[in-house]
């Protein structure tokens, strides 16, 4: 049982393969940190950076939201509830406790993932429908109370974020800084995401995915795990969202707890792949990138929420594994897959139902 | 609070409650037959309100006479949603990929209203608006007592169609036991299907007695789903007399508390007993014997 999925990448010493497989995802990695390393000096001007800041942000969201919805398979749509806490925190902690704003970032996650534990302990006990009915309920309550609490969250007129480099910082220095420090910050979403992946709860986790009942008659402790899985999400998320605060300056309770900002977390994972290590950040540029192309070109009209809407019904019904896999299934395919591969419950049952016709 | 407030936020609660309860029906519905939790309800809900709205606008005739229209078109859109969405869904994660599904239903349909009708916030004005029955001290609007009578009689049609026909019988089966059903030649595709349509139908009629009473925009939905949600988990997923139960007594619940608390805390009640429900019984308060495994 322990490291029964270990063996998920085509990694063992099977054919020639693993060597070459090796080089190309190391190489892969290292095009990967050039592509973000070099591109605040790449982009044009200081519009195209900031895109590349919020791409990384959605990319962090994204990474955080797939340590829960990836390996359990338990799809939050409020996830938002998380980086707009992580958001306020930490605004709130610098505004009314005078913290230092590198220390109310990590406070306030910490904080936003003990707010996690009884949401977790409430809506993971029954299966995946009340979970994601309580998490679209927690955005939807979080907005009403942040709009109206004035006295302390500022309530709908929003609230100023102080800057955490001094006033002699310039905007676009402003971009280059953040850029590098949300890009530190998916570093370390997806290494947690990696490492997880490789331990025994990540073994757990995914067992939880294929069959949950089955996973707990063997003795995997699935409340603690998928609790432990949801809070490790809430805590990045929160990051996440405190980050952005920080750079962007001011939060709106409308944005900032807004079911749509959850359902792009969603859509971008999925569409990348939600059970892959990069799946969720390529999500994010491609679907981050269209969203803010999509507010420049119409964002007066409600068009987005239709492409939004059309893209994420047809990811669901055409692609619910992800561009990733269905790439990496095309491949082994050609090559007649010679390794060990990660097999989910429903291909399992597939094959069997076409070996007995 | 004095005893005429008190009486007239009860009545109050009781009218807003028995349209909870027409709407969770529905919601139940679609979780009783085929596991799936339909985000789209409320969204729906509004499109309805805006065809009656839009309806009243050009013709100049009541909109409750938009329900000729909508009822059968919500019946067969919810049907074909159901056969030609829906269906194409692998079972192993039915309920999870539906709610996404669903939401993107959704997310389109707010973006179409928002696109064809824009943001701005619509009514509509009819010789009735205005005008109230006091009975016992207790005043009434009209739109209000007729948004009631609409949903008391939807959902009496509702409980014999469930009870009467044959066609109950055989959504009832599916519900309890979709194998058995088939074994007993039942088509459950089609009764799913229908029983979809049927769902959606309500969703018809509880958006014109909205439209009668409420200023509509296109991101209303967002205010409905959650209580609507909170409903059907508290009544426990799948129980339709739960959820009925569960919608008058939040409804009267979230009536009262608005003279001390003020409108968006009052809401806050929906949220308050959905989290209640889930800390000491997942499986909701009232029937709810399906809830367990979802």
């Amino acid at each position: 049982m322990p490291n029964a999925s270990s063996g998920t990448r085509p990694s063992g010493p099977t054919a020639a393969g693993p060597t070459t497989a090796r080089v190309v995802r190391i190489g892969g990695l290292l095009a990967l940190a050039a592509v973000v390393l070099l591109f605040p000096s790449l982009a044009p001007d200081p519009f195209i950076l900031s895109v590349g800041v919020v791409i990384l942000s959605y990319a962090v969201l994204a990474t955080s939201w797939n340590l829960v919805g990836g390996f359990t398979g338990y799809i939050s749509l409020g996830h938002a509830a998380y980086s707009g806490l992580g958001g306020y925190a930490t605004a709130l902690l610098i505004l009314r406790s005078g913290l230092n704003p590198w220390l109310a970032l990590l406070v306030g996650a910490l904080i936003v993932a003990l707010i996690a534990i009884p949401v977790g302990i409430a809506s993971l006990r029954v299966r995946g429908a009340s979970f994601v009915i309580v998490s679209i309920a927690l955005v939807l309550i979080l907005q009403l109370t942040f709009q109206s609490w004035h006295t302390f969250t500022g309530g709908s007129g929003g609230l100023r974020v102080p800057r955490p480099f001094g006033a002699d910082v310039l905007r676009p220095e402003q971009h280059e800084r953040f850029f590098y420090l949300h890009a530190v910050l998916l570093a370390l979403a997806l290494l947690t995401w990696w490492l997880i992946e490789r331990s025994r709860l990540g073994a757990g986790l995914k067992a939880i995915r294929e069959d949950e009942d089955k996973a707990q008659a063997l003795g995997v402790p699935t409340f603690a795990y998928k609790l432990t899985a949801l809070v490790t999400s809430a805590f990045f998320t929160a990051l996440g969202g405190g980050l952005y605060a920080l750079w962007f300056g001011y939060l709106d309770p409308i944005f900032q707890f807004s079911i749509l900002v959850g359902t792009y977390m969603v859509l971008m994972s999925l569409l990348g792949g939600v059970r892959s290590l990069f799946g969720p950040l390529l999500g994010a540029v491609v679907v981050g990138y269209a969203v803010e192309v999509f507010k420049s070109q119409y964002g007066d009209t409600q068009f987005h929420l239709v492409a939004t809407g059309v893209l994420l019904g047809l990811v669901v019904l055409f692609m619910p594994d992800g561009v990733i896999p269905a790439i990496t299934s095309f491949l082994n395919r050609r090559r007649r897959a010679a390794s060990i591969r990660e097999v989910s419950a429903e291909e399992l049952a597939r094959q069997r139902e076409e070996a007995t016709r | 609070m004095t005893g005429a407030l008190f009486a007239q936020s009860l009545v109050l609660g009781v009218l807003l409650g028995g349209l909870y309860a027409l709407l969770a029906a529905g919601l139940t519905l679609y979780f009783g037959v085929m596991r799936v939790v339909m985000i789209a309800h409320s969204a729906f809900l509004i499109l309805a309100a805006y065809l009656a709205w839009y309806f009243h606008e050009r013709t100049g005739v009541d909109p409750l006479l938009s329900l000729v229209v909508t009822v059968p078109l919500f019946f067969v859109v919810g049907y074909g949603m159901q056969r030609f969405l829906v269906s194409r869904l692998r079972p192993i994660t039915l309920t999870t990929m539906s709610v996404l599904l669903t939401f993107a239903v959704a997310l389109t349909i707010e973006g179409l209203l928002g696109f064809i009708w824009t943001g701005t916030q619509r009514r509509v004005q009819l010789g009735y608006s205005g005008t109230s029955i006091e009975v016992a001290g207790v005043s009434v609007a009209v739109v209000k007592l007729i948004a009631f009578g609409l949903a008391a009689l939807s959902l009496a049609a509702l409980y014999l169609i469930l009870r009467r026909t044959s066609f109950g019988r055989a959504l009832r089966a599916t519900t309890q036991h979709p194998e058995a059903a088939r074994l007993i030649g039942i088509d459950t595709d089609r009764v799913a299907g229908l029983g979809f349509g049927l769902g959606l139908a309500t969703a018809a009629i509880g958006g014109t007695a909205l439209a009668l009473d409420y200023t509509i925009y296109p991101s209303l939905h967002w205010h409905w789903i959650g209580p609507l949600m909170a409903i059907i988990v508290v009544g426990g997923l799948g129980s339709i007399p739960g959820a009925a139960i569960a919608a008058l007594l939040l409804g009267v619940a979230a009536s009262l508390l608005q003279v001390p608390l003020g409108t968006t805390w009052a809401q806050t009640v929906f949220y308050l007993a959905l989290f209640v429900t889930l800390m000491i019984r997942p499986q909701g308060f009232f029937g709810g014997r399906l809830a367990q495994r979802f």
